[in-house]
């Protein structure tokens, strides 16, 4: 890949940049394969901004006269603008930065790039892997093993090489169930609760059509999952009607005749294109500049995001009532198994574990949930709220997840050992980074391209003790208890430290914080020493 | 915390049975009444919770409160409603009614609920305690005495002196050679709603002030509230000018606004006005108004706040969508059209114009009608934004000291203490709409203010509940002839007895900064934890853990300061840096900021 054919002029001078909480600067803008440099022509303190071109979601340019403007719309909602002396100056600059940064080709991004100077390239990538997860829950060792039936994607070219599955139940009744799911996605293991046994299990809509097939290995499967109790339940993150309509296209969902022991929920979560435009919607309402916000609350509530923040969090908390509290093992699945499905399995571990609650704890079960079980981070991040091109597969999920995970550190401001500044910091990187971590759409596109030879890992990178120390809530106390969040709209927040970041008051409100975490940890300092 | 009901829903909730046997024990006797509290009624009765349905139990009332807990095996719930919470007693259902718990009373409070009982029909049963609870909510309005006057507490501080009012301006720098302490008013003559010790110009004589009081409604004139220690711009509060339909014009109050803006030399005396133009222009017509261009040298700018009826008003829809039941699907848009959030944005968007004017060194004059609703709330909050003292758990007392209680804020009009008259036109929550600005402020400044929200809520709870006598009565003339300081306990006797409650751990003293809240609705949130804390399915989730900590963390913060006291004591070169560093109890007078401490712990380390 050669970035040079894009870069018709590489370095400007006299360019004006003007950013959020600073005063305009004037120096000089670079434009490489992967960034944009803008370095400060100020001696007394020379600023630089760098900015992975990968971060901008949108330009905007304006001519006026010989000079012309680019505002650019970045992933992380920082709108910057530059002021560029030259009008073919300023046509070029926004061309490389229109091309360079929604480049398609994955191995050339700038994550196989990064190299600093403190990190080498990782022996180990990542922080786990299904078989050491397996082999340190023993809990697991009588009744579920590890099936390796899936090592060359054959059988499920989503899922990763290895998966937990019921001890029972063979490599080849697995081929078969994988056949009835769409994408091969079947029932698989993705938490075991040690307090009581049960289990929450993971997998894509059944392929039943509309002439209502079924498959033995598939029932078979399910059936071994809650062998020795009386029933399991099933969370369709779809609504009953939408599941039925899924038969006219070879979906569908476990018909009562054939998973007796199943009970079925529907729950109708948002996701794709929906989901989307909620978050460009509220975007859109916070960046609103006018002075006119005495439609605020309502342009909030029109956009839906706090309602899908709401539904995530209530159907999460439904998945957690049936396997604490009622003491039963539930399969979670929507279509394709891998948006909606992930967020409430892993919204419910946060909520029911406490070992997820940790830093490391809570990585590991992004790794777990999101990484290797797949979410399609490539397609659905491509883009955030600002992007004029046509949406394809955008959806912001994770973002949703994080969101989550934020109302319940707010509604339970000790119980998890992240803060803040850590879902911050996810939400920045899942759309443009460093690190490797969330390239590709799945595993198996991740070993064919070799990033985890070849790019850095986010979640290693997090655990270093300084980062670490930065990440971590000075506040938190362990409590084996569930964290049961109160989902009424009363309770739940805009999230601002995300939406209204670039505003002065969050950030007030981010140095606040900072101080009270430097605070506690001397305070614990020299009660120790 | 587990949460006693199904919310997700589907599930039915398996509430293991409590035994029988427990519930042998007496059911009221783990009240603990307090010293002067006497026991008047108890009657077996039926709770019509909003959230649990009907729960049997049994209900004590007693001179100062209402208790309620429930006799029922499944459901545990108890009540304890000071009866100054009480706005209303009515009864409900007749002789004949039909259907279950269709008899009994209805109770509306002063505090965001309701409470309703159901009684058996036979047997008049509801009588005795309808009139007793009407007579004992209700003292004033039956020649009873309220129950602060009965109140045998005791508390190691005494609250009444938190706030002396020469000390205060001593803070403050004053007197000095441009400002006077007058003592004019000693006998409530001047002003009958004014404190007695008041701040005026250097230059003004006792003459002077006379003829001034007689230009502006009800005497209150413009007197100081706040100078700044550096700038010596001030803050001064009044009542309008009595204009009337003829546009009246009064040379002294002209001269005496010229000698207020004379005192620091600003070249512009600004005038806030709080109201919207139009009704300062309506308030003509029963002869005030508002200060026209015959004020040389001054410029009137209006804040747009709204009359204590539309915030009423506002009020009352605001519960509406939070109790009992609190609306769910539209509830941003719901919120919106109560306009609750909007006002509280105009309140603080004023004050801060005036802390900003101010802190640019020009004197400010604000009023509205008669200086003690707007007023205080504006004059206050902008104080809270320019002095740190006030942010201080003791300084924020002398503040509603001083602005809301001194200067005559009609706590008992506005919120009807005893009064049986719940319909009173002049009750009005602006106090709660002050707290509630307070709030958002603490929300966006989580280190700047030393007390925290357990005790902005005490404050609320004890506007009403009549068991201290400081908020009680209009104005110091009507306190003192009623006694109130040496015959009634003050709040503050209460808050600093334990401080330890009511201190936010993270505090960090910064003396010269000047806090500018967002007043924008982006920034604002509602206050969930007041607004909405009688619904159990609401309620901020694991909150006694979180105080847990937070005592935890305070300890925390002590040892630490300890420790850095005897660091400081071993080590004397550094020791110059630290003097001026708090000891645990009085961080308030402290001016180097725990963060500075650090870098200097550093070197002993």
């Amino acid at each position: 890949m050669e970035f040079a054919e894009h870069i018709k002029t590489a370095n400007v001078e006299d360019v004006v940049l003007r950013q959020p909480l600073q005063p305009p600067s004037r120096g000089t803008l670079c434009i490489t394969g992967h960034h944009l440099l803008f370095s400060d022509r100020e001696e007394s303190d020379s600023r630089q901004v760098l900015l992975l071109l990968r971060n901008i979601d949108a330009i905007e340019k304006r001519m006026s006269g010989s000079s012309g403007t680019i505002t650019m719309k970045c992933k992380d909602l920082r709108v910057l603008q530059l002021d560029i002396p030259g009008m073919e100056q300023c046509l070029n600059i926004a061309h490389s930065i229109e091309t360079l940064s929604c480049l398609d080709c994955v191995s050339a991004m700038y994550p196989f790039f990064y190299r600093p100077v403190d990190l080498s390239l990782p022996e180990q990538w990542g922080l786990s892997s299904p078989e050491m997860h397996y082999s340190q829950m023993k809990e697991l060792y009588e009744k579920w093993r590890l099936s390796t039936v899936n090592r060359d994607y054959s059988v499920c070219p989503s899922y990763p090489p290895a998966v937990i599955v019921p001890k029972s139940i063979d490599d080849d009744t697995l081929k078969k169930a994988a056949k009835f799911r769409q994408g091969g996605r079947f029932p698989v293991l993705c938490y075991y609760h040690k307090k009581n046994g049960m289990v929450i299990m993971r997998s894509s809509q059944p392929l039943l059509g509309a002439n209502r097939k079924r498959c033995k290995e598939d029932e078979l499967l399910l059936q071994a999952v809650i062998e020795g109790s009386d029933k399991g339940y099933i969370i369709d993150t779809r609504s009953m009607q939408q599941a039925q309509q899924a038969r006219m296209t070879g979906g569908g969902f476990e018909s009562k005749s054939f998973y007796d022991r199943w009970k079925r929920f529907h729950r109708q979560m948002e996701r794709g294109k929906a989901l989307q435009e909620s978050l460009i919607k509220l975007v859109e309402a916070c960046g609103d500049e006018s002075n006119n916000m005495d439609r605020w609350l309502s342009k909030l509530e029109n956009s839906k995001w706090l309602s899908h923040v709401q539904n995530a969090l209530s159907t999460a908390g439904l998945l957690v009532e049936c396997v604490e509290r009622d003491g039963h093992s539930v399969l979670v699945h929507g279509s394709e198994g891998t948006d909606c499905s992930l967020l409430i399995s892993t919204l419910a571990q946060l909520i029911m574990d406490p070992c997820c609650r940790t830093m490391e704890g809570f990585l590991g079960l992004l790794e777990r949930e999101w990484i290797q079980a797949r979410h399609p981070f490539q397609q659905r991040c491509a883009h955030s709220a600002y992007s004029h091109a046509r949406l394809q597969q955008e959806s912001p999920v994770f973002l949703l997840l994080l969101d989550c995970v934020w109302q319940l550190w707010r509604q339970f401001p000790l119980a998890l050992g992240f803060s803040e500044a850590l879902l911050l910091r996810l939400a920045t990187e899942v759309y443009a980074s460093d690190y490797g971590t969330f390239l590709c759409n799945s595993d198996q596109e991740r070993c064919a391209l070799e990033v985890k030879e070849r790019t850095h890992c986010l979640f290693r990178a997090l655990l270093r003790p300084t980062e670490r120390d930065y990440y971590s809530n000075p506040l938190y106390e362990r409590t084996e208890l569930a964290i049961w969040p109160s989902v009424h709209p009363q309770s739940l927040q805009l999230w601002k430290g995300y939406f209204l970041r670039w505003t002065q008051q969050v950030r007030h409100l981010e140095e606040a914080q900072e101080e009270i975490r430097n605070m506690v940890i001397e305070w614990g300092k020299l009660a120790r020493s | 915390m587990a949460s006693p009901v199904s919310v997700y829903n589907i599930l039915e909730s398996h509430t293991p049975p409590t035994r029988k046997e427990s519930l042998k024990m007496e059911l009221l006797s783990d009240v603990s009444l307090l010293p002067g509290e006497e026991r008047i009624t108890d009657k077996d009765i039926i709770y019509i919770c909003p959230f649990s349905g009907a729960v049997k139990g049994k209900v004590l009332i007693t001179n100062f409160r209402l208790y309620f807990k429930s006799s029922d095996a499944d459901v545990t719930v108890t009540l304890d409603v000071p009866l100054g919470a009480i706005s209303r007693v009515e009864k409900m259902g007749g002789a004949s009614s039909r259907g279950e718990n269709s008899y009994g009373l209805d109770i509306t409070c002063k505090d965001m609920r309701n409470l309703r009982f159901a009684l058996k029909q036979e047997g008049h049963s509801r009588r005795d305690i309808f009139e007793v609870l009407f007579r004992y909510a209700f003292p004033l309005s039956h020649g009873l005495p309220l129950f602060a006057y009965l109140s045998q507490e005791k508390y190691a501080e005494t609250g009444w002196t938190i706030y002396k009012p020469v000390e205060e301006f001593r803070r403050q720098g004053l007197p000095n050679n441009k400002w006077r302490i007058s003592f004019i008013n000693k006998s409530y003559d001047l002003c009958d709603t004014y404190p007695t010790v008041l701040a005026v110009p250097y230059k003004s004589k006792e003459e002077d002030l006379r003829k001034v009081a007689a230009f502006r409604s009800r005497g209150r004139i413009p007197v100081l509230s706040w100078i700044h220690r550096e700038n010596q711009a001030v803050i001064a509060r009044c009542s309008q000018p009595l204009v009337g339909m003829s546009g009246k014009r009064n040379k002294d109050d002209e001269r005496y606004l010229e000698l207020i803006r004379e005192a620091n030399d600003t070249t512009k005396l600004t005038i806030y006005d709080a109201r919207p133009n139009v009704n300062a222009v309506a308030n003509k017509a029963t002869g005030g108004g508002y200060e026209g261009d015959e004020y040389q040298n001054a410029e009137l700018i209006f804040l747009d706040i709204q009359n204590i009826h539309v915030m009423r008003e506002s009020q009352k829809k605001l519960k509406d969508i939070v109790y009992p039941n609190v609306e769910e699907s539209h509830w941003l848009s719901s919120l919106e059209s109560t306009h609750w959030l909007e006002h509280v944005k105009l309140v603080l968007s004023g004050a801060i114009q005036v802390a900003d004017k101010v802190s640019s060194g020009n004197s400010v004059v604000v009023h509205c009608s008669d200086g003690w609703d707007r007023t205080a709330q504006l004059t206050s909050l902008a104080m809270l934004m320019l002095d740190s003292h006030y942010r201080t758990l003791r300084g924020f007392q002398v503040l509603i000291e001083k602005e809301w209680i001194s200067f005559g804020h009609k706590f008992a009009s506005r919120i009807g203490h005893g009064d049986k008259n719940h319909a009173d036109q002049d009750r009005s929550p602006i106090f709660v709409q002050f707290i509630d600005c307070v709030w958002q402020m603490t929300k966006q400044f989580p280190t700047a203010f030393e007390f925290n929200e357990h005790l902005l809520l005490t404050i609320l709870d004890h506007l009403y509940s009549c068991r201290f006598g400081t908020f009680l009565y209009n104005c110091e003339s009507v306190r003192d002839q009623h006694e109130v300081r040496s015959k009634t306990v003050s709040l503050w006797s209460l808050v600093n007895s334990k401080v330890d409650m009511y201190l936010n751990p993270f505090y960090t003293p910064e003396s010269g900064r000047v806090l500018y809240p967002v007043a924008s609705m982006r920034h604002l949130e509602l206050w969930v934890a007041y607004y909405i804390r009688w619904n159990p399915r609401i309620r901020q989730q694991q909150q006694s853990p979180v105080e847990q900590r937070y005592k935890e963390l305070l300890a925390l913060r002590d040892e630490y300061l300890k420790k850095l006291e005897q660091l400081q004591l071993s080590d004397s070169s550094t020791s110059s840096h630290l003097a001026n560093s708090p000891t645990p109890n009085t961080t308030s007078s402290s001016t180097s900021t725990p963060s500075q401490q650090y870098t200097h712990l550093q070197t002993p380390l």
